[in-house]
Parts: C-alpha cells; sequence; structure tokens
C-alpha cells in the first residue's frame, strides 16, 4: 500500500494542484473500502457455510480475521499472476497465470486445472453455437446478394 | 458489482503497470481460488477448534494454522 501511494501522487501532481491528487487518494480509498466489504461479505457466507457442515460456530472476530487474512493475500495474487503474464511477455493475465499460481498444492492445482478445462470447453461449446448461427446467417445473405444483381436499385437489404 | 468485476479490481488494485489486463476465464478462476482460500482458511480453523474440543471458533485457531494455510496457497 505504501508503496502505490508515492506512485500515484506522482501521476497526479503532472496534473497539478494537491487537490487532485487528495481526491484520487481519497477515490482509491473509498474503493478499497469497497472492496474490503464485498470480501467481508463473501467471506461471511463462506464461513457460514463451513459451520453449518462441521457443526461449529465462527466468532465475529474469526470472520473478520479471515476476510482482512484473504484481502491482504489478493496483493500478492495480483503481484504475482503479473510476474507471470510479463516473464510470458504478455499484459493480459491468462488461465495459464492462474493455475501457475496454485502450483504450490496438489489437490488445489488439480481442481482449478478441472475448473479451467471445464470452463476451456464450455468456451468451445459457445464458439461452435456462434458458428452454426453466422455461417447459418451467411448462407441467407449470399442468396439475397445474388438477386439484387438482375433486379433494380430499389431493393433493401436489412 | 458482480461477482468478476469485483475480483478484477481487487487484482487491479495492485497491479504496477497500467497496461495489465486480466482475461474473462482467469477472473473466474481467480474467484474460484479465493473462494477455495476462504473455506481452506474457515476449515482449518474449524478443525483446529474442534480438536480442542470446542464448538467455537476463536482467532487463536485461525493463527494456529495461519503458517501452513500460507505456505500453502
Amino acid at each position: 500500500m505504501a508503496a502505490a501511494r508515492p506512485r500515484l501522487s506522482a501521476g497526479r501532481e503532472i496534473s497539478g494542484g494537491r487537490a487532485m491528487e487528495a481526491a484520487g487518494g481519497e477515490q482509491r480509498e473509498l474503493l478499497i473500502q469497497r472492496l474490503r466489504a464485498a470480501v467481508h461479505y463473501t467471506t461471511g457466507c463462506l464461513c457460514q457455510d463451513v459451520a453449518e457442515d462441521k457443526g461449529v460456530l465462527f466468532s465475529k472476530q474469526t470472520v473478520a480475521a479471515i476476510s482482512e487474512i484473504t484481502f491482504r493475500q489478493c496483493e500478492n495474487f495480483a503481484r504475482d499472476l503479473e510476474m507471470f503474464a510479463r516473464h510470458a511477455k504478455r499484459s493480459t493475465i491468462t488461465s495459464e497465470d492462474v493455475k501457475l499460481l496454485a502450483r504450490r498444492s496438489n489437490s488445489l492445482l488439480k481442481y482449478i486445472t478441472q475448473k479451467s478445462d471445464e470452463l476451456a470447453s464450455s468456451n468451445m461449446e459457445q464458439k461452435e453455437k456462434k458458428k452454426k448461427k453466422s455461417s447459418a446467417a451467411k448462407g441467407r445473405k449470399t442468396e439475397e446478394n445474388e438477386t439484387p444483381v438482375t433486379e433494380s436499385e430499389d431493393s433493401n437489404m436489412a | 458489482m458482480s461477482c468478476e468485476e469485483t475480483v478484477e479490481r481487487l487484482l487491479r488494485l495492485h497491479f504496477r503497470d497500467g497496461r495489465t489486463r486480466v482475461n474473462g476465464d482467469a477472473l473466474l478462476l481467480m474467484a474460484e481460488l479465493l473462494k477455495v482460500f476462504v473455506r481452506e482458511a474457515a476449515a482449518r480453523a474449524a478443525r483446529q477448534a474442534q480438536a480442542e474440543d470446542l464448538e467455537k471458533v476463536d482467532i487463536e485457531h485461525v493463527e494456529k494454522v495461519l503458517p501452513q494455510l500460507l505456505l500453502d496457497f
């Protein structure tokens, strides 16, 4: 966090004015708060599931601690993912980078790889559907294209 | 905010390069990874409490399982 701030203010000073710098920092703080809240909410839901599964109760502080740990771990994840992508000479992080992130535990890696394969196959299915739709549409269009040559310019192509 | 958008903003918060992006599949996978992370933390802490014959999971239990959790991720 400390490392991020100087970078932000350096950018803002170029555009001029301490007011803008403060506003930028405030916006970032607001975003951080929103994200923290979102993580806390989801952590609460997931802890509730685990509580029911195991027949235990989680204290509020426990949920808050897990939520904070997760939020902070995101920083490590984000930096690693960025490095992995850059190492592969890409600027877009892909599922390959996420798989690399999950390398430390065999079962975790297996789980993530499985999810990645599921996503890949459902993407393929969607592409197949799109291809079928567009080739059907193209088939219809070529028929319409041939007739106007003999007809007048009044024909409308929607 | 949708799940994907939240994850994207969470990650983008810490990127050092302004050009770094995350593709759709990677976002979904990261959402899964984060869910697993939380569930693992919760489940391990619960197991720790149960090993101590307790029904209530408290911070000490999280503290005890935290080192191995971070090593596994």
